[in-house]
């Protein structure tokens, strides 16, 4: 079946756009803002089309743990939650990346800390890029700032999560989640065969072939210096990813003389910033991060030489600003402005944070 | 009479089975750990599923089950092993899939698990070998303890004003409607009789109640 042109929420992309791309199974419980996800997917019943199994699980955890077993067996498995849900799911983030397994996972964030609102909120910035769970790894993470975004990342995200070993997570938050937009959900592809992935997952548990050794999935190593070594082989795999991966977006940077930096729904309020601000005269421009992990440090940096200020727009106190800063080096000024607990800046609000910080 | 005359099948009184491999046993002198593996390696020999079974690992003494039986495992976080093992038979529902796990594993932390893969009737095996203490960890007292039994943090004994009494928890999945049978056998290290292998192992395909659900 072809593409289709259709009109929803991010949310309900996310659940279409899992059962077009050929996903194994989904694994998730309820939370707002992102239940439509697993709503959607229980309404479609891809089970009676595509094979796909869908399960509300008893608990976060047991649905990041059947993720795991999922990927274990090179099937293309997903969950999704808010962030007091994905706070939940650390342990088992850690033990997917610590076993090497691919698998995609969705935040519609909301504000915290704690139970907080369920209001959209991106304070969930650290915890998705700097780690979240216990040790040394690394989330691929994609921050959509649109619909047509929310649909697109789920076959990106699968595709980078097998393609490194590693997982992903697609860090939205409630505005994307839940506002409608056109979208064109992409053509259907079938679920991988037992063959294709024995040839794709080579270490899959797929049951044990004749005169082979068995597959163990385990994030264990009690040899500390073999730990040390698959700890090794984990960051040579990272440094890969921040080669390769890094996207971002440039919106009217090419004269700016001041850059915004935002991601996700705060990059579509900067855009109309931009536009004001350069009906005032003021040469502003705007560079979206894709990639939140891999950070567009590079970039950002090359930036540092033309424009005379940065601000980070986030709706959090001021998380990716510390990874602005440290792209740029100290070479020019770099500001944060953000709201808290769930409350979204308007336009003007940005801009006069813009004059009154970097003016 | 020379060794080689006393070596025939018709003197075999044991055989190390099949799937086991020459690992080393981590497993401290007396442990039941070993009997059970062999228990689980026979039947599974002998059920021809060698290639078609997935073992799922749990924390503690039994992590390292997947070094002595050659067959696929995933090794799963403390008490998650039902939920992985759900995943693993319903997206490979050709597989045989069973899950190895200790007494605070399945009965502590990983209470809801096991309660809720009981509930939902998975198609799934759960060999629960209780010790009623933490072992790796060592010593500490498990959900299973014994009142009065001294363990190293209750050292005076299990004080059920203080801890509760122990956990029941076959008795409790036994009520479930999802569960398709609880059965349970004492092991010790002597050979074990027909009726433990049964207990370890003939259940490991239980087949699916008539309720079956649509994938």
């Amino acid at each position: 079946m072809t593409e289709e042109i259709r009109l929803m929420k991010g949310n309900e992309a996310i659940a279409h756009a899992a059962i077009r791309y050929g996903t194994d199974g989904y694994f998730g419980y309820p939370i707002t803002p992102k239940s439509e996800i697993l709503e959607t997917l229980m309404a479609e019943m891809p089970w009676k089309t595509t094979g796909m199994v869908v399960l509300q699980a008893e608990s976060e955890v047991a649905a990041i743990n059947m993720v795991y077993g999922g990927a274990g067996s090179g099937k293309r498995v997903m969950t999704s939650s808010s962030s007091p849900g994905i706070s939940l799911k650390q342990e088992g983030i850690s033990y997917i990346a610590g076993a090497d397994l691919p698998c995609l996972i969705i935040n519609i964030m909301r504000g915290g800390p704690g139970l907080g609102t369920i209001q959209p909120s991106q304070a969930d910035y650290f915890q998705t890029v700097k780690g979240g769970g216990h040790g040394d790894y690394r989330l691929i993470t994609l921050a959509p700032s649109s619909v047509q975004e929310m649909a697109d990342f789920v076959g990106l995200g699968f595709d980078l999560a097998f393609q490194y070993s590693n997982p992903a997570m697609i860090l939205a938050d409630g505005i994307i989640g839940q506002m409608m937009e056109k979208v064109v959900l992409p053509p259907y592809r079938p679920r991988k065969t037992e063959e294709e992935i024995r040839k794709e997952s080579p270490w899959a548990v797929q049951g044990k072939l004749p005169f082979q050794p068995p597959h163990v999935i385990t994030s264990l190593e009690l040899d500390a210096a073999k730990m040390e070594e698959n700890n090794l082989r984990f960051q040579a795999k990272y440094r890969q990813i921040e080669a390769n991966e890094v996207r971002y977006e440039e919106f009217r940077c090419e004269d700016a003389d001041y850059l915004l930096i935002a991601f996700g729904s705060s990059a579509r309020i900067c855009q109309k910033v931009v536009e004001i601000a350069r009906a005032e005269g003021i040469r502003l421009g705007l560079l979206r991060p894709i990639t939140l992990w891999p950070f567009p440090a590079q970039a950002i940096a090359t930036y540092a030489d033309q424009v005379k200020g940065m601000l980070s727009v986030e709706l959090n106190a001021g998380q990716m600003v510390e990874d602005v800063r440290l792209a740029v080096n100290g070479k020019v000024k770099v500001e944060h402005f953000g709201r808290l607990g769930g409350i979204v800046f308007t336009p003007d609000e940005v801009l006069n944070a813009l004059k009154e910080k970097l003016g | 009479m020379e060794v080689n005359d006393i070596i025939k099948p018709e003197n075999l009184v044991y055989d190390k089975p099949l799937l086991m491999n020459e690992n080393p046993m981590h497993y401290c002198p007396g442990c039941s750990h070993g009997v059970i593996h062999k228990l689980v390696a026979e039947v599974i020999t002998e059920m021809g599923m060698e290639e078609k079974t997935i073992g799922v690992s749990p924390v503690g003494c039994a992590v390292f089950a997947y070094n002595y039986l050659d067959i696929d495992w995933v090794e799963a976080a403390h008490g998650r092993a039902p939920a992985v093992a759900t995943t693993l038979k319903r997206l490979n529902n050709d597989k045989m899939i069973f899950t190895y796990q200790g007494d605070e594993d399945l009965a502590a932390i990983g209470t809801a698990e096991t309660i809720h893969a009981a509930n939902r009737g998975e198609n799934i095996v759960i060999i629960f070998v209780n010790n009623a203490i933490y072992g790796m960890t060592g010593g500490q007292m498990a959900p299973t303890t014994l009142e009065g039994m001294p363990t190293s943090t209750c050292p005076y004994g299990r004080n059920i004003a203080l801890n509760g009494y122990p956990l029941k928890i076959s008795d409790m999945l036994a009520q479930l409607e999802g569960t398709c049978l609880v059965t349970r056998k004492a092991y010790t290290p002597q050979q074990p009789s027909e009726k433990q292998k049964r207990c370890s192992g003939k259940h490991l395909k239980t087949p699916w109640p008539e309720k079956g659900p649509p994938w």
